[in-house]
């Protein structure tokens, strides 16, 4: 496991705040990780925690197999925290070059590897520019570049597309996946959920500290034993065999979503269909988006 | 290497502010006034006249006497407005790293905490140095050079100046860690720059008051505090050349920064950002 925590909880004002509350998840190697949650749920802390900038209240975590007090792991992390702030007085060049030292990189490399991630980002051309002129962007693209710095094996990302335009995010997310095939792990934190959707391996939805659900993004969107059935003609009337088979069937804007007990079930109903001369198009299994995953998810938790 | 390049940063944040390019500004200004305004006519290997600003000063003056004298004034102001205002230059420049974006990018480096808070502490304190030392050393040299009066005193006082403001950074990084609030950290270091001389005269401070509980208190804190006033004594009296009686001040104030730091890193180690 790349990062493992047990029962990490961190509290704040003698206990009153719980900002993590037996947090427990496992990333595997070579995956990209999606850390979901509303406003305040704890994902921030949670990576801070990973990082050593925030100590847990209790509870253990290891990342890239060493306990997280472990500063001298930090040699194999990327990080890019959300709002991140570099010193305003020095250019993009500059930041990559201090901040690559601290990170124990010599300035042979520095300088071969500045002018590589400089142009990865779109900032060649601001090269010598002070950051205080940049837009949000723009630094942005800066932090993702220094976290990209020292070639990590773990890179931890609090809202990697923040301030950045649709075209810049695909080349993110594009960056991201060529990292996830070369072997490295991606822990993402995000409000995009259709981000998180596109990218992610597997999910973790964290609410008040705690986490929720774990699992692959199939799982999550995929509602099991739900089918849509598309048929050539729009308005088939297939109701009555549905009826017959005590099958669910329920139809909105033209599609037909039918409710199955079992595969087998699913099978009886495609051959009565057949037998009865329906011409069948397609049988997909119904999905539903990230988005509505999470707000059911975290709504059904506020019910609780 | 890592070390170093927090420094290095430090150092560079701290050149980026105007305070420290006019201090040097001032500092240059200060040699060349030496390089025009002093003329020592030699003739035969023997001085024959000395003039400030063209104005011949009388065969009696002591050149001696002139150099340490000057040494002596330049190394007050730079024991009073040096000190003053690198402390107010300085004084954000711990604050600026705990705050929140800047403070995660130090701490998620492979360096320990102790490293970072050293390192931001020497490079302020060498920036501080280099600025003092500049202004001592060469208009030191111009004035030896001009004159063939070699007066090493000076260099000492500036170590001792050196060593003052250390001692009060180091009380000012305790505040600003303890309220990463760089002018609230200023102001009390301040209240203790111009408060501790004050207690070279508590015998007639409490003589003033009724209960001897204020005796044992302003002697606890004369014995805690920095003693700034003694130390700027003992940088006029190294600048012009007399002996030093105690260097109790120097090495107790020495041990306050030294306990300043041991809390300020243990702080520092235990808080969460």
């Amino acid at each position: 496991m790349v990062v493992e925590t047990l029962e990490l909880t961190k509290h704040y004002s003698k206990g009153k705040v719980k900002a993590l509350d037996g947090c427990s998840l496992r990333v595997e190697k070579g995956k990209i990780f999606g850390l979901l949650g509303p406003n305040g749920a704890g994902k921030t802390t949670l990576v801070k925690t990973l990082l050593g900038i925030i100590h847990p209240t209790s509870g253990s975590a290891r990342i890239l197999g060493e306990p997280i007090s472990n500063y001298r792991v930090h040699a194999h992390i990327g990080y890019l925290a959300e709002n991140h702030r570099f010193p305003e007085f020095l250019n993009a060049r500059q930041i990559l070059f201090y901040y690559g030292k601290m990170s124990g990189l010599n300035t042979e490399l520095l300088y071969k590897r500045i002018p590589e991630l400089l142009d990865l980002v779109h900032l060649s051309k601001w090269a010598k520019t002070r950051i205080h002129k940049f837009s949000k962007g723009m630094a942005q693209r800066l932090g993702l570049a220094h976290a990209l710095l020292n070639d990590p094996d773990l890179l931890f990302l609090d809202e990697p597309t923040d301030g950045i335009d649709p075209v810049g995010r695909k080349e993110i997310r594009d960056l991201l996946i060529s990292l996830r095939n070369q072997g490295k792990t991606i822990f993402i934190n995000s409000h995009q959920l259709s981000e998180v959707e596109r990218i992610s391996d597997e999910i973790a939805i964290l609410k008040n500290g705690k986490v929720l659900k774990t699992g692959s993004v199939e799982e999550f969107i995929s509602v099991k034993q739900q089918y849509q059935l598309l048929f050539t003609e729009g308005d088939t009337p297939f109701s009555e065999v549905c009826a017959e088979l005590n099958i669910p069937l329920v139809q909105t804007d033209g599609l037909f979503t039918v409710s199955v007990e079992s595969d087998l079930q699913l099978n009886h109903l495609i051959d009565e269909l057949r037998q009865q001369r329906f011409i069948l198009q397609g049988i997909v299994p119904r999905k539903i988006s990230l988005e509505d995953y999470f707000i059911d998810v975290v709504g059904e938790e506020a019910q609780v | 290497m890592k070390f170093l390049s927090i420094v290095q940063l430090t150092f560079r944040e701290s050149l980026a502010k105007k305070t420290f390019m006019a201090f040097l500004a001032i500092s240059t200004f200060i040699c060349l006034l030496f390089i025009f305004a002093l003329n020592v006519d030699i003739v035969d290997g023997l001085q024959s006249g000395v003039s400030i600003f063209g104005k011949d000063l009388p065969k009696q003056f002591d050149l001696t006497k002139i150099v340490v004298g000057i040494e002596g004034g330049l190394s007050v102001l730079l024991y009073t407005a040096g000190i003053f205002l690198s402390l107010f230059a300085t004084s954000n420049l711990i604050s600026t790293m705990l705050k929140p974006g800047f403070v995660d990018l130090f701490l998620s480096k492979p360096v320990s905490r102790l490293q970072i808070l050293s390192g931001r502490f020497i490079g302020s304190v060498l920036i501080v140095a280099l600025n003092i030392f500049y202004l001592v050393i060469v208009s030191g040299l111009i004035l030896s050079l001009k004159t063939g009066v070699w007066n090493w005193g000076f260099l000492w006082a500036a170590v001792i100046i050196v060593l003052s403001f250390t001692v009060l950074f180091a009380l000012m990084t305790l505040l600003s860690i303890i309220s990463k609030n760089g002018p609230l950290s200023l102001m009390v270091t301040y209240l203790v720059l111009f408060f501790s001389p004050l207690l070279l005269v508590r015998n007639q401070i409490y003589a003033l008051l009724s209960s001897k509980y204020y005796g044992y208190f302003f002697d606890g804190l004369y014995y805690v505090l920095p003693k700034t006033a003694e130390m700027g004594a003992m940088t006029q009296n190294l600048a012009r050349g007399l002996e030093i009686n105690s260097w109790m001040p120097l090495w107790s104030s020495l041990l306050f920064a030294l306990v300043m730091l041991g809390i300020s890193a243990y702080i520092f180690q235990k808080k969460s950002y």
